[in-house]
């Protein structure tokens, strides 16, 4: 069975559609700088949103990471404001990052529980520790070398996107041709006969929420980078931007089928949105709405071209 | 192994048996010790974000002063939470209730059960709804909108092109605050409100946002933003595009971090809600009602305008 | 005067998008009588059932139902019309009761709208003295056995006044005494003038149960007959439509020395003091009913559960096994007995299930996967193995349930294991992929392989296995060698 243009791109067309739309709809939009901002800023929720692509492969799903996003942010400035360097500080947050992953993964299968309650704990739990260690106030003036991450160029290129590409980059040839993508997906899609294949089930599962770990704080990184200050409210509903990308690039809830480029599409589907009803300036009544709207159609119009398919291999 | 796992829990959860109840009982032993002196509650909307630490200083200080006993609560802005947390301290009966409610309309049961329970309350900055409340110390938001668009037209000199950040839609203080500035810029028909976009009071959204504006509008002269940390993003935006010069930033609220910004140039101005002042204020009055005082229905503290010379002085 | 047929079904045509499931079939079913509708995978039966039942529409045809000619346009339609189908798997609310799950959507109630549970419970009392069903009405349906669960679906139908009764592959997953139970039942209801239609891949049921069959193959009908005109070879060559040998080919292997070994081997209660050995180049039927312990075994030897106690040696050497990884490296494999759940990921193609197990073989610098080498590997097994898929690249969850199983023992051969645990080999596959399998089996012992085959099918047991342990209540009670094991005497152990 042969899949059509439409199932196999269904998508990055709908996304393509969007885009046409709006360019008709506002002349700046598919301006260059434009196109550089949309792109910036769908890097936080894209790194994100790749790692939470990884957890939902495997059935799983992650709701702490706006909760980790603000707590590697805080420790990061916080490291610097004491007169740490900004490197060591980059590194110290992306190993917390990797360390809570690491701590859901362990009580998840360690423990038995469900990922949803696990990672909700975490959830409340980080974003405790982050105002414990504000105390409430946003942590501010950090140094310049720190604020090029988030605010830097290569070229004409911003270094968050340049970050975003090489974790869409790694994170794609891993799950595509590597072992431990494979067994990832093999865990999502029957994790029984995941186990009965003689994969490590558990030590895969804490290694995909480790990773999702490390990227969390990867964005805490380029966040507080961004922002140049790190605001223990950040973060907030990220988990949810993060899993709508997700779902909108494919992948199943159910785990065992995705991949991290239609996340992408996902990302910047969102991304679009945003852009264009400021563009446009459409009412910020209208703008939930409509957000709401296309989001629910673009997964709609991509699950019926599925339905069609899976009907016609039955 | 299954036995194994059994025990290991066992162990587990008796652990946290042991934590749970060390921890209630360091807390609650001095409570206990520490009664006679009189007793004030404070019930927050929420301590997360700096404005209402702020005011969590000022009421610490003033009631340290006034040797109270202060017992706080943080609801994270969810009025199902604030509910049941003020519902908690009626049966620790305080002397006196501070409110400083999620909504003006959820929590009215939340005051009217206080009044049957004999227990004042005293909301600050958002007011309830209800003829129950002592009085309600706030600040005016509708006129710190005028004086924030008085300031920009000011400094436009009287012509140009504003946008407005707005706050989470249908909350009392974005109502108020663009009620009282569109009013003042309507009177000025040679400013041109371009665009008004929410940013829900947060920073990442505000950035987001002014980069997209930035975009569409080849031409701005002044942004404002209806608290502190979205005009610190907008900041933020202005200068990755290297338009600074072009475009002044006002905000609200002047957090620390923003009068940092408006010192050095960064921000033009920000508007003094002082919620450090509203927190002095709130348990001043509670003890002024204790002493038998009476007290007006409603206390307005003035919003007084940041400026780089204002803050020189 | 009405003829008497209650379901007569002429020139039925269904096409899925281009492909012919259905070509201008025949079908006609007698009031009262239980009628088999036998063939391959991919035959038309499924299809059949589900126009009958309303969950597709045939193309072209015309049905004539209980006299009338009816057009089924949803399921609902076919149940107010009389026609009720049990699938193979179960319709039913696991959590309620038996009289909840029989009265659902209609319970008895009190005037003020209240469930009457003395009425339900009377009611169910009184369908089941009339059924000659003996389950407790109040017992949740989870607590039931398969075969009771099936009568409970059964029981449902005819209180909804069923004249037609479509029981879909009813014995697959019952072991010989139940299914016996269930056919006492079968016949009790025929001669109360209930109609069945009854679809199996089990011929040898259908000499006990049926009074006709009709064959269908290719989606084209071939042949009905009266079952007391038939053989069992006749009927595997209407099926298959060419002449089968033998259905247990057993291959002659000298047997070699004791390979593997367990001893006293015990898990809760599930497992008590199993000892057994087996030699290279020997299979070993293990038999007995449902929940014998039979599967409990294989897991506990494959690492899946962990034993409480004893020991299990290969060549002399004691083996710790904590999970099936550790079985893999040490030379055993499994093919489990619930395919679907256990022994493949349905959302993946044949070529990542087949190597799944052996990943490793393929590691490259990084954990890369060499491409080339696994999908040559896969290749290779697809051809020997015969698996009939368009390419690797297909889902297996689109391949027929024989072809599947040939999925899952190509990928336990790959995994080149000194001894192959069966967990029910052959369940749910047709009689062509059957043969197949067996031959498999036989090519594996052949080349020194060692074999446990647990099944529920005695002619199976008896006609690969050298030796049968017949195993009850989680002890081996008996042991045959193949030349002296009877269906009777290891049904009179395993009970």
């Amino acid at each position: 069975m042969k899949k059509t243009f439409f199932q196999k791109y269904g998508i990055l067309i709908i996304f393509l559609l969007l885009c046409l739309v709006l360019s008709f709809l506002s002349p700046v939009f598919l301006s260059i700088p434009n196109l550089i901002n949309v792109v910036r800023q769908i890097s936080i929720n894209g790194i994100l949103a790749i790692g939470m692509t990884l957890v939902i492969l495997t059935g799983g799903i992650d709701l702490s990471v706006g909760s980790q996003v603000a707590l590697t942010g805080a420790i990061v400035a916080g490291l610097q404001a004491h007169g740490q360097g900004a490197f060591l500080a980059v590194i110290v947050g992306l190993l917390l990052g990797a360390f809570l992953g690491c701590i859901n993964g362990l009580i998840i299968t360690k423990g038995g529980l469900p990922p949803f309650i696990v990672t909700l704990g975490m959830l409340t739990a980080a974003r405790g520790l982050t105002l414990i260690y504000t105390g409430g106030r946003p942590i501010y003036d950090l140094s310049k070398a720190f604020n090029f991450i988030g605010a830097g160029y290569l070229g004409s290129i911003p270094i968050p996107v340049i970050i975003l590409t090489l974790v869409l980059l790694v994170s794609h040839f891993v799950l595509k041709y590597t072992i431990f993508g494979r067994e990832v997906y093999a865990v999502g899609g029957n994790p029984e006969a995941s186990v009965y294949s003689g994969i490590n089930k558990e030590k895969r599962l804490v290694q995909v929420y480790t990773i999702m770990g490390f990227l969390s704080g990867l964005t805490g990184i380029v966040l507080t980078s961004r922002l140049g200050s790190a605001d223990p409210t950040a973060g907030v509903g990220f988990e949810l931007d993060a899993i709508t990308a997700v779902v909108i690039g494919g992948t199943s809830m159910f785990g065992g089928e995705g991949a991290v480029t239609g996340t992408l599409i996902g990302a910047l589907i969102i991304g679009v949105i945003n852009n264009g009803l400021n563009l446009l300036n459409v009412s910020s009544y209208y703008q939930q709405v409509v957000k709401g709207v296309i989001v629910v159609g673009a997964v709609l119009m991509d699950n019926y071209a599925r339905k069609k398919q899976q009907k016609i291999s039955e | 192994m299954k036995t194994m796992r059994g025990k290991n829990l066992k162990i587990f959860v008796g652990c946290l048996l042991v934590v749970v109840l060390g921890i209630g009982s360091i807390i609650y032993i001095p409570a206990i010790k520490a009664k006679r002196k009189p007793v004030i509650a404070m019930a927050f909307c929420t301590l997360n974000i700096p404005f209402f630490v702020e005011m969590e200083n000022g009421v610490r200080e003033e009631a340290k002063k006034a040797d109270v006993k202060l017992i706080v609560t943080n609801a994270e802005d969810s009025a199902a939470k604030q509910m049941a947390q003020v519902e908690d301290l009626l049966i620790q009966k305080p002397d006196v209730l501070l409110l400083a409610p999620v909504d003006s309309d959820v929590l009215v049961p939340a005051v009217e059960a206080a009044h049957k329970a004999n227990i004042p309350v005293i909301s600050i900055d958002r007011s309830v709804n209800s003829d129950k409340l002592i009085t309600f110390i706030g600040v005016d938001d509708v006129e710190g909108g005028r004086t924030a668009a008085r300031y920009v037209i000011e400094r436009l000199n009287g012509k140009g092109n504003v946008i407005m950040l707005e706050g989470v839609i249908g909350s009392s203080a974005q109502r108020d605050r663009a009620q009282g500035f569109e009013e003042v810029i309507a009177k000025n028909p040679k400013i041109k409100m371009l665009t008004k976009q929410t940013a829900n009071f947060n920073r990442t959204e505000g950035m987001n946002v002014v980069e997209n504006l930035l975009q569409a509008y080849p031409k701005i002269d002044a942004i404002f933003a209806q608290n502190d940390e979205m005009a610190l993003g907008a900041i933020r935006a202005i200068k990755a595009a290297g338009r600074e010069d072009e475009i002044i930033v006002v905000g609200f609220d002047a957090d620390p971090e923003a009068k940092d910004a408006v010192r050095n140039g960064n921000m033009a101005a920000t508007i003094e809600g002082s919620p450090y002042k509203l927190g002095i204020t709130g348990v001043k009055s509670a003890m002024q009602y204790l002493e038998g005082k009476k007290l007006p229905e409603k206390i307005l503290l003035p919003l007084d305008l940041v400026t780089k010379e204002s803050l020189a002085k | 005067m009405a003829s008497d047929y209650l379901l007569e079904m002429e020139g039925v045509s269904k096409r899925f998008s281009g492909v012919k499931a259905l070509n201008n079939v025949e079908f006609r079913v007698k009031s009262g009588e239980v009628h088999a509708l036998i063939g391959e995978n991919g035959a038309g039966k499924s299809t059949l059932i589900k126009i009958l039942s309303g969950i597709h529409k045939m193309d072209t045809g015309t049905i004539c139902f209980n006299g009338s000619k009816v057009i089924i346009q949803s399921p609902r339609h076919a149940q107010q019309l009389g026609i009720a189908t049990v699938h193979q798997e179960l319709n039913l609310f696991p959590a309620l009761s038996v009289s909840e799950n029989i009265f659902i959507g209609r319970l008895p109630r009190k005037k003020s709208g209240i469930v009457d549970w003395h009425l339900l419970k009377k009611e169910t009392e009184k369908l089941f003295n009339k059924l000659g069903i003996e389950i407790d009405p109040t017992t949740t349906v989870e607590s039931l056995g398969v075969a009771e669960k099936q009568l409970v679906e059964i029981a449902r139908a005819l209180s909804q006044g069923a004249k037609l009764v479509i029981m879909d592959e009813p014995t697959s997953s019952l072991s010989q005494g139940e299914a016996e139970r269930l056919f006492k039942i079968i016949t009790a209801l025929k001669a109360n003038g209930i109609t069945f239609i009854y679809v199996t891949h089990k011929l040898e049921e259908l000499f006990q149960i049926a009074d006709r069959i009709t064959v269908f193959r290719d989606g084209c009908y071939i042949k009905t007959k009266e079952i007391a005109d038939c053989s069992y070879q006749e009927l595997v060559e209407l099926m298959v439509g060419r002449e089968l040998t033998s259905l247990f080919p057993k291959v002659q292997v000298e047997l070699g020395e004791p390979v593997f070994k367990v001893n006293n081997l015990s898990r809760n209660k599930e497992i008590e003091n199993v000892s057994f050995s087996i030699r290279r180049g020997e299979i070993l039927g293990i038999s007995g009913l449902v929940g014998a312990g039979r599967t409990e075994l294989a897991r506990c030897l494959f690492g899946v559960t962990l034993p409480t106690n004893g020991e299990i040696y290969m060549n002399e050497k004691q083996l710790t096994i904590k999970k099936p990884l550790d079985a893999i490296k040490q030379g055993i494999c499994l093919v489990p007995e619930d395919r679907k759940n256990q022994g493949l990921v349905l959302k993946m193609s044949v070529q990542k299930n087949i190597s799944l197990s052996i990943l490793s073989m393929f590691r490259k610098t990084f954990g890369f996967i060499d491409g080339h080498k696994e999908s040559a590997t896969v290749q290779d097994a697809v051809a020997q193995l015969k698996i009939k898929t368009p390419s690797v690249e297909q889902l297996v969850g689109n391949l027929s349930g024989g072809n599947q199983q040939k999925v899952v023992f190509a990928k336990e051969f790959l995994a080149d294991p000194q001894l192959l645990i069966l967990d029910e080999p052959t369940r749910g596959v047709d009689v062509g992929a059957k043969a197949e399998i067996h031959r498999l089996i036989g090519n594996f012992v052949k080349k020194g392989g060692s074999v446990l085959m647990i099944s529920s099918e005695l002619p199976e047991i008896m006609g690969m296995s050298d030796r049968i342990l017949v195993m009850s209540k989680g002890k081996i009670v008996k042991e045959f060698q193949r030349s002296e094991a009877t269906q009777e005497k290891i049904l009179e152990y395993a009970l």
